[in-house]
């Protein structure tokens, strides 16, 4: 397998990126670490002719999570060893931690996980294989094969920073031909999407950094990852957890999770009720049971849905546990 | 060297025999100094690929390569009405050509092979190719195969049918010994197909000289099979072609077969006059795959009230894929090596191999000993519970004795599988943890055997030794070995150097091993069938010892010692009640080169006759045989299913184990292996489709999954092994398996018998326990528990 040509643009600045992005306007994508993107390009998913790669802009690179403020181009390794984020945002480092090799760490980017390219076992193959079957919505084609009577992906969302990242209020920044914004993470995956277009991200525009409000008195959180493998394995399901508690009773909680369906999210509707109220084992199975019957994974990674989603209420079960037994 | 005080000949403890000798070539590995096909580059090299077929079955009508031909780059292109003779492994099966001919059978079968300057330009030129297909019936089912079908994939197929292979065997009277057991189990079990993942993806480069010379580097375990299906399908003679071997990374049986691609980029080769190379991507590997056929299998097990075994009953179902491979072995093997390490008075066997579109399957590690091994050791297991009685009580009663003969006429020469099972047995603390663990955590124990070099080769004809080497001395004193054993990262290198070494009484520094050449080396036929140590360890042996005599002799004359006086040792040949009295070695070496300037020696090794006179009674017959028992504890997470096994006791006897730190590295590599098959390796069809033909979506065990293994080298010097040695290469795979699935039955009170067992099955599974029985338990204690150690041996029949 080879990578097509294309043309590699380094620029040094912001503003010269989002110029560039104006010029190649549809012909080009953001290159971070290249973890995911290059060995899609090799598969022959969407190329395009030109790449701007974002390594050469300084600001990108900043890091101090004394301040909850990331750079989009921090690479994971940097983020799974730093002390800092360990002890402000657990559930990101231990995210971080989880993610693929620690050579992709090495490489792979903060701002490119939060991107990264839905997988779907039809979609992750080779040309000739896709060709073989015959090419999906995703790529080059016209149908999908796993639920092949919608006009529709349902490729999973499977990086393992987001969920962790929305369980503590995180935002990003955002910046583009058309200025700059600021939005919470879970926005920059809607829901109602067809799939293909995977974030609310306008054209041209770059994930310029995370921010991360001080975590209150007491905050914990935790992210817990399945996968068939210890290492290597994109998850089949993340769960993270942010938990505050306050004499016993709920001050606050998030719940999110990612690597289940086409969009990681937070499941405020069903964690919101169980503030102010004190933690029981019946409780928290019900809520796990909740959790359970309102998410809906397709049969596209190695996993069975069916399993997927009762793990989905044994993992959100520990990690609440977990953050209350230490307390 | 001390002179011995009482003046009596000392005992020469074997220096290099036996030591922990790193591989001789780790260096240049670590270093990523080694050179692997890839790694060669030629003068005016071009890139070959092939077009693969989408199709998993279709007759093809037409192949238009005319605008391919006219793309700027391209050299060649190449179809498979150019080359269409057959050809395969086993002579009798030859169903494979280079490339598609008329037909294809499998998604991913070569149909076009290019040559150009570049792999961009290959795949334009696979643009421009037009294949036309008219698609047939697709066979993805063995259990369809096996009956009456529309179309054959392949002529060759049995009557009306896609089967490529049944074999029935009956030894004894099994309805008889059915009717009188006292009591029998039967178990049946699905086993998916598994490959061998090994690090390096095929790869071949071949160069045609304007002499009329052909040679092939290729990352093959078998150069000597290449060598003749290279003659036999280009229509050279052997003397014109030139296979090299360079160093490979790793092969389990997966570059064991002659392969297409290996011909196809030849042809293109001797097409252009220019240096060829192909390297595979990981999806080609996947599809070229000849791994571990997915199984279906039955197994019966009938004893005595005695608890002596009486009946084995074995049926197996193997899905072959679209070309015969070393098909026909594996189905003999599936049912032959299923007594194994037990004695066996009736035995039956019905055996079938069906061709399907799938991609082939054929020879990995352990061949055809695994999956139906796990059948049997779950089925002992069953029926130790059936009786009451404690599993490795049970083994113990029926193991095979030493030099005894098996019902189907198996010559058992050494065997240490009592050792083997009292040394995991006692090291594990079996006793204390058998059924008494908590729940989610249990033991397990199995027993293996494995042929030490099958006694057959393939081909019978010119007849010729298995292994033959030759050994050159120069007046440099440096030893050069030639041998055509391939070195796949198996050690056999090594062991070469260790035998000459010791022989010789040399450093290993001044042992040379040459590549393997087959225009210097002679023959041998591969590393398949762990038969490399033994057959070419006892080779290397005689042609030292050759050396050796020679080298004697001018000692001799140089000190005026007779020859039985002198001993080899410390690079010198010295007097063995006078050790100071001697000559070194290059002394010796330039003595015995006086007026001829050479000095060489060969020596060889050909197996004895053995085995019945029954149809198939070569299949399984060895040598020898390595046996082994294993223990292994794991622990279960009952809320997700994950299984962990944390550690494994590994009883095996290789015999003398020549380079422990060597046997110890085949013993954790085959549990990492065995594991994955167990755990989490698939080759996941869908329909004809193989829905993971990567590394991310092929599931091999990470380090981090590694159990603690503690080696048990127990085993007894072997009567005909070099220095009393046995296989180590594939056997250590086998016991792995069951004892990890009767751990998890003792962990759990679930049988798994559907491979592998993903946390998803072993979820399912303990809910319909639950379900079924209201509770999650353990099953019962035995009411017979191991006699304390001592008393543990039952006098064998
Ligand atoms: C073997 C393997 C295993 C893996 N396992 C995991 C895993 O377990 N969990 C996991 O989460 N991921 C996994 N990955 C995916 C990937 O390595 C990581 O998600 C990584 O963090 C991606 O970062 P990157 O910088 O390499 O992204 P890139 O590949 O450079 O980019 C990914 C996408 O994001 C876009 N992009 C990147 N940065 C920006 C930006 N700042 N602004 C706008 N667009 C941007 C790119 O255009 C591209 O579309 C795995 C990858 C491999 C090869
Ligand atoms: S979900 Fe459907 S459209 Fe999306 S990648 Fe998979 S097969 Fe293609």
């Amino acid at each position: 397998m080879h990578l097509d040509e294309f043309q590699l643009h380094q620029p040094e600045s912001l503003p010269e990126a989002i110029s560039l992005a104006r010029e190649f306007a549809g012909q080009f994508d953001y290159l971070a670490g290249g973890t995911d993107l290059l060995p899609n390009y090799k598969m022959h998913l969407n190329p395009r002719p030109h790449l701007i790669s974002l390594d050469a802009i300084p600001e990108l690179h900043r890091f101090s999570p004394d301040q909850g403020d990331l750079g989009a181009m921090v690479r994971l390794r940097e983020m799974e060893g730093s002390a800092g984020l360990a002890s402000r945002y657990p559930a990101v480092a231990q995210a971080a931690r989880e993610v693929a090799t620690p050579l992709v760490r090495a490489s792979g980017t903060l701002g490119g996980n939060l991107l990264v390219e839905t997988r779907c076992f039809f979609f992750n193959q080779s040309y000739f294989w896709r060709q073989s079957l015959g090419f999906c919505l995703k790529a080059d084609g016209d149908r999908c094969h796993v639920v092949p009577q919608k006009e529709k992906c349902y490729a999973t969302f499977s990086g393992d920073l987001a969920p962790a990242l929305m369980a503590l209020d995180a935002r990003v920044r955002l910046m583009g031909p058309e200025g700059t914004r600021e939005i919470p993470l879970t926005d920059l995956y809607p829901r109602d999407g067809d799939g293909i277009r995977r974030t609310s991200l306008r054209a041209g525009e770059v994930l310029e950094g995370v921010t991360l409000p001080p975590p209150v008195q007491g905050l914990r959180s935790i992210y817990l990852k399945l996968r068939v493998r210890p290492s290597y394995d994109f998850p089949e399901l993340g769960v993270a957890v942010a938990l505050c508690q306050d004499g016993g009773r709920v001050s606050h909680l998030r719940v999110a999770l990612g690597g289940l369906e086409m969009v990681p999210r937070r499941m405020d509707a069903l964690t919101d009720p169980l503030v102010g109220s004190q933690l029981t084992g019946e409780s928290l199975r019900a809520l796990g049971e909740a959790i359970r019957s309102a998410v809906r994974p397709v049969h596209n990674t190695f996993l069975a849905p069916d399993y997927r989603r009762k793990m989905t209420a044994v993992l959100v079960r520990r990690a609440v546990r977990s953050l209350t037994e230490g307390s | 060297m001390t002179p011995a005080a009482s003046g009596e000949a000392p005992a020469v403890p074997h220096r290099l025999i036996g030591a922990r000798v790193p591989l001789v070539d780790a260096s240049l590995k670590v270093t990523g100094r080694a050179e692997y096909t890839d790694d060669l580059r030629r003068p005016n090299l071009l890139v070959g690929r092939i077009l693969k077929s989408v199709h998993p079955h279709a007759r093809i009508r037409k192949i238009d390569v005319t605008e391919a031909r006219k793309v700027p780059g391209v050299a060649a292109v190449l179809t498979g009405d150019r080359y269409p003779r057959t050809f395969g492994v086993l002579p009798m099966t030859h169903d494979e050509t280079a490339l598609a001919v008329d037909r294809v059978r499998y998604i991913g079968e070569g149909v076009v092979a290019v040559a150009a300057v570049d792999e961009e330009t290959c795949e334009r030129a696979f643009a421009r190719i037009r294949v036309e297909y008219e698609p047939l019936p697709v066979y993805d089912d063995p259990k369809v195969s096996r009956n009456p079908v529309a179309v054959k994939i392949h002529e060759r197929a049995l009557r009306d049918t896609n089967l490529q292979k049944e074999v029935f065997q009956h030894f004894g009277d099994l309805p008889g010994a059915w009717r009188a057991a006292a009591h029998s189990v039967r178990v049946s079990a699905r086993y998916a197909g598994v490959t061998h993942a090994f690090t390096e993806p095929h790869a071949v480069l071949a160069e045609y000289s304007p002499d009329g010379r052909l040679t092939v580097w290729s990352a093959t375990q078998v150069p000597h099979y290449l060598h003749r299906a290279l003659s036999e399908v280009l229509d050279l003679p052997m003397h014109r072609i030139r296979v090299i071997k360079p160093e490979v990374g790793g092969g389990f049986g997966g570059k064991s077969d002659p392969f297409p691609h290996e011909i196809a980029c030849a042809a293109l080769a001797m097409e252009t006059g220019r240096p060829v190379k192909i390297v595979f991507d990981r999806d080609d590997v996947f599809y070229t795959n000849h791994g571990r056929h997915p199984t279906w299998n039955t197994v019966g097990i009938a004893a005595d009230a005695l608890g002596r075994f009486t009946a084995l009953d074995v049926e197996a179902l193997l899905d072959g894929g679209a070309w015969s491979s070393f098909g026909t072995v594996t189905t003999y093997y599936n049912g032959v090596l299923a007594m194994g390490p037990y004695q066996f008075p009736n035995f039956r066997y019905h055996g079938a191999r069906a061709y399907t579109n799938h991609p082939p399957s054929g020879a990995m590690r352990a061949h055809g000993g695994t999956n139906i091994r796990y059948s049997v050791e779950v089925a002992v297991d069953m029926l130790a519970e059936e009786m009451g009685w404690d599993p490795t009580e049970l083994r113990l009663r029926n193991f095979l004795p030493p030099h005894s003969t098996t019902v189907n006429e198996f010559r058992i020469t050494s065997n240490s599988v009592r050792q083997c099972l009292l040394a995991a047995r006692e090291r594990s603390g079996w006793r204390e943890k058998f059924r008494a663990l908590p729940y989610g955590q249990g033991i397990g124990i199995a027993c293996g055997f494995y042929i030490s070099g099958s006694n057959s080769p393939i081909h019978f004809t010119p007849k010729f030794p298995q292994c033959t080497v030759h050994l050159k001395v120069d007046m440099d004193g440096g030893v050069t070995v030639h041998c055509g054993a391939a070195d796949i990262g198996q050690g056999s290198k090594t062991i070469l150097a260790q035998v000459v070494g010791e022989v010789l009484g040399i450093p290993l520094d001044r042992i040379r091993i040459a590549a393997v050449d087959s225009d210097t080396a002679p023959i041998d036929i591969g590393s398949y069938s762990s038969r490399v140590t033994f057959m070419m360890g006892n080779a290397a042996k005689r042609a030292a010892e050759d050396l050796r005599r020679q080298l004697v002799q001018a000692a001799s004359d140089l000190t005026g010692y007779a020859r039985e006086s002198l001993e080899c040792g410390g690079d010198r040949i010295y007097v063995r009640h006078r050790p100071q009295v001697g000559v070194s070695f290059l002394e010796a070496v330039h003595r015995a080169m006086e007026h001829t300037g050479a000095l060489h020696a060969s020596g060889s090794y050909e197996s004895a006759p053995m085995g019945g006179t029954f149809k198939g009674a070569r299949a399984g017959t060895a040598p020898a045989y390595s046996f082994s028992a294993y223990a292994a504890e794991v622990e279960v997470d009952v809320e997700t299913g994950f299984v962990r096994v944390r550690k494994v006791w590994a009883g095996f006897d290789c015999g003398r184990p020549l380079n422990p730190q060597s046997v110890e590295g085949q013993i954790e590599g085959s549990i990492h292996m065995g594991l994955g098959q167990l755990l989490s390796e698939s080759l996941n069809y869908r329909g004809p489709r193989l829905m993971n033909p990567s590394l991310l979506d092929y599931k091999i065990v990470m380090p981090q999954d590694m159990p603690e293994v503690e080696c048990l080298l127990v085993g007894e010097d072997d009567p005909e092994g070099p220095f009393g040695a046995k296989e180590a290469g594939e056997g250590p795979l086998i016991p792995v398996l069951p004892a990890v699935g009767n751990a998890l039955y003792d962990a759990l009170g679930v049988r798994f018998l559907d491979l592998p067992i993903t946390p998803d099955k072993v979820l399912r599974a303990l809910e319909e326990k639950e379900r079924r029985e209201g509770r999650l338990s353990k099953p019962a204690p035995p009411a017979v528990m191991p006699v304390p150690a001592g008393g543990t041996d039952h006098a064998p029949r």
